[in-house]
């Protein structure tokens, strides 16, 4: 059996120079990120420039919280995605299958990270929370559900959806066969394999579902709930949560899937793929801009004294240039997807501007939920606060962003991040 | 079985001259660090000059009997005791400061730095020795590294380690000995007063029978145990002299 | 079947377990009137409850992987 082993599909096993190159700058920017949390480990989170709500006229939850938000809200997207494909049997978006399980994943365990950083007790923190969770707290869905159960789901997803590209590659001789029988675990594609393999997959499609709208607005009830802090206080936030989730879990998937479809050798994405994604960006972004009118609307009319206040300052006072540049990031998308639609242009670059912009604009409104509603919305007269993050909370958020695109990357090397082609794939004809 | 009592306050704003002596006092007794006030005393301005008013608002921790710190504590650390306190354990609380974010009333204090190195005083400085005459300093109280409550967990004191949340316990190593808290203590005005609401006989409840009063933001539902007798309630355009910004 | 009835019953205990740990075994719900409402009824409950839901997705992989009696002589006579 010593004969010179096939190249396996999609740069699997194969690294350029490019690839490590960046490998090693991620890698490096991880790193960066985990200092600067080591820095909050050992100095405690003074180190930020996170305050205390009244007296000390801070806020205490800032950056890092924003982007818990953030990372849960971009994995809804993968898994939906995936979850379609089967329930709907969106066929024409089975390419990017497997770059939408790896993105949940990949956003959970970066939103777990995220949740360490903004525990005063972290380490006391994983054990207290398998220990005392309470089911009445917001954070015991967010912890249970989100973080674990959401989390696992889409691991087993993942696998069991990957079990008939790894058993292809097992065939092939190479230094990561191991990984890739281990993961086949014995599956040879038989037929009634694969039948069972559809009806595993419908149903794990199914179960997810519910699991992870529960999974967003367990995290919206966490500000959704609060009497105490105007702005967050809505029936609103739930929902919210659940569609801004969609439309950047959309969104950076279209940003991943074009950058797959350039750099990945072999990869072959159809410009059906994306005028689908394109489409449901485009209609998710259209709820989306509604909500916000709908919640802007509702506080300015008349509004309690202080969700005015808080509104106020969103759009004419301390938080008017982030809250516009997120709307301009929104409207613009909008136009640039509904131009495509319109025009049916196969103009790529448009698209995945829009993914891009529309991510910023995520970030800038989950900022704008989270910090706002701390300086500017006491419900006693403290007087206006102001948070400004240090650089351990702005490399802490870089080091994230390096370290998902790190692990796709890497997954990418040892899996095929493309389903491979094959004849009958999940009962449909060739 | 012994009756339990139901602790609360009243707190007389006709008598509050804004001295700000309960802040001092609360600081000393349970050990806060810098920056870290459980006793806040508003100083409002209203009006336009010359008819400009001052009035000040002692503002403790309410502890509400339908609170929302207890409510959205992710482990249990922030719960209510029977006698009506809201205390935090700090050896469970795991610093996610989900309680200070859903306090309507910003009673809560986070342990950003080392806060033994944040520490008030020199107990040995020339011009404080004298004053303290061989007192325990606020950091070496054994009171507030005790247990308390049937339950017997970690609750008084601040300051203990960082990277966890307090406030305001009532001075629960003062109440548990039939003192009364260290701000109700040492009011020159004798403005706060601190008692059984249960028992008819007890100071509270006999101003709360003689006087009208009212608890802050009573809107939110979060039915605090601290009344409020004479003066108003912070209206929409109520402000503060400056605005508060301690600095840890 | 066996592999079937394996991977259902895991579902139902799954859900159960996610069930009763909510309402019986974790800390209980409702208005806070006493340090009852701030610790589990029994310990590691929430630990429990992951498991319950981790029981419930890992039945999927036990309904793929568990092999049936009688496979091995079928899948022999089957190509790849």
């Amino acid at each position: 059996m010593a004969q010179q082993a096939q190249p396996l599909p999609y740069g699997v096993g194969r690294t350029s120079r490019t690839w490590v190159a960046w490998a090693v700058l991620l890698a490096a920017l991880a790193i960066a990120g985990w200092y600067g949390w080591s820095r909050e480990i050992t100095e405690g989170m003074i180190v930020t420039g996170l305050r205390n709500i009244g007296p000390m006229g801070g806020a205490t939850w800032g950056l890092d919280v924003a982007f818990v938000v953030y990372w849960v809200g971009v994995s809804f997207a993968g898994i939906t995605v995936a979850a379609l494909i089967r329930l709907a049997n969106l066929t024409a978006l089975k390419p990017i299958a497997r770059m939408a399980e790896a993105l949940t994943v990949i956003a959970l365990v970066l939103a777990a990270f995220a949740v360490m950083y903004d525990l005063g007790q972290p380490f006391r923190g994983i054990v207290n929370l398998f220990h005392y969770a309470r089911p009445q707290s917001p954070f015991f869905g967010t912890f249970t559900l989100v973080i674990s159960g959401y989390l696992f789901a889409s691991l087993v997803y993942l696998y069991l959806d990957g079990r008939a590209d790894a058993a292809e590659l097992a065939k092939v001789p190479s230094r990561l066969q191991w990984f890739h029988r281990l993961w086949a675990a014995g599956y040879r594609g038989t037929p009634a394999e694969r039948a069972r393999h559809d009806r595993t997959a419908f149903w794990l499609a199914i179960a997810i579902v519910p699991l992870l709208v529960t999974a967003h607005s367990t995290l919206g009830f966490v500000f959704g709930l609060q009497v105490g802090r105007p702005g967050w206080y809505s029936a609103l936030q739930a929902p919210a949560f659940v569609l801004l989730a969609g439309v950047s879990g959309v969104g950076m998937l279209i940003a991943i899937a074009a950058v797959v479809r350039r750099t990945v050798p072999g990869a072959e994405l159809p410009e059906r793929v994306f005028h689908w994604l394109g489409t449901a960006l485009l209609i998710l972004l259209l709820a989306y801009l509604y909500f916000m009118v709908v919640e802007i609307l509702t506080n300015l009319y008349t509004g309690a004294e202080r969700e005015r206040d808080v509104t106020r300052e969103l759009l004419f006072g301390d938080f008017a240039p982030i809250y516009w540049a997120s709307v301009a990031c929104f409207v613009v998308s909008a136009a640039l997807l509904i131009l495509r639609f319109v025009r049916r242009t196969a103009a790529l670059p448009l698209l995945v501007a829009a993914g891009v912009l529309v991510n910023l604009g995520a970030i800038g409104k989950r900022y704008l939920i989270v910090v706002p509603s701390q300086t500017h919305g006491t419900l006693l007269p403290y007087g206006t606060g102001s948070y400004a993050p240090t650089w351990v909370e702005y490399i802490e958020v870089i080091g994230l962003f390096a370290l998902g695109a790190l692990l796709l990357a890497l997954f990418a090397k040892v899996f095929p991040i493309l389903p491979l082609n094959r004849a009958t794939e999940g009962g449909d004809a060739a | 079985m012994r009756d339990v009592a139901r602790y609360g306050m009243v707190i007389d704003l006709d008598r509050c001259t804004g001295c700000r002596g309960c802040m001092e006092s609360c600081k000393i007794e349970n050990n806060t660090p810098q920056g870290s006030y459980w006793m806040y005393v508003f100083r409002f301005e209203e009006g336009e000059f010359p008819g400009t008013k001052v009035r000040f608002l002692p503002r403790p921790c309410q502890h509400c009997d339908n609170a929302p710190c207890v409510k959205v504590c992710p482990v249990g650390a922030r719960y209510k005791r029977e006698d009506g306190l809201v205390a935090t354990d700090w050896e469970r609380c795991i610093g996610c400061r989900y309680c200070e974010v859903a306090c309507p009333y910003g009673v809560n204090t986070f342990n950003w730095g080392h806060p033994e190195e944040h520490y008030y005083g020199d107990w040995n400085a020339e011009d404080v020795a004298p004053e303290v005459r061989g007192t325990v300093p606020a950091w070496d109280n054994p009171s507030l590294d005790l247990p308390y409550g049937p339950e017997q967990r970690h609750i008084a004191g601040g300051g203990h380690l960082k990277g966890v949340v307090d406030k305001c316990t009532f001075c629960v190593q003062r109440v548990e000995h039939d003192l009364d808290p260290a701000c109700v203590q040492n009011c020159p005005v004798r403005a706060l007063v601190f008692g059984d609401l249960d028992d008819p006989e007890s100071e509270v409840s006999k101003i709360l029978q003689r006087r009208p009063s009212f608890r802050l933001l009573e809107e939110a539902g979060t039915e605090p145990r601290v009344h409020y007798v004479g003066g108003a309630p912070p209206s929409a355009e109520t402000k503060q002299i400056e605005p508060a910004k301690a600095e840890v | 079947m066996r592999r079937g009835v394996i991977a259902v019953a895991m579902v139902v205990v799954g859900f159960a377990l996610q069930a009763v740990t909510y309402l019986f075994l974790a800390t209980p719900i409702g208005k806070p009137t006493s340090v009852r409402f701030s610790n589990p009824r029994v310990p590691f409950a929430p630990a429990l409850f992951i498991l319950g839901v981790m029981l419930v997705f890992i039945a999927a992989i036990v309904y793929e992987l568990l092999p049936e009696r009688g496979d091995r002589r079928g899948r022999e006579g089957e190509g790849s």
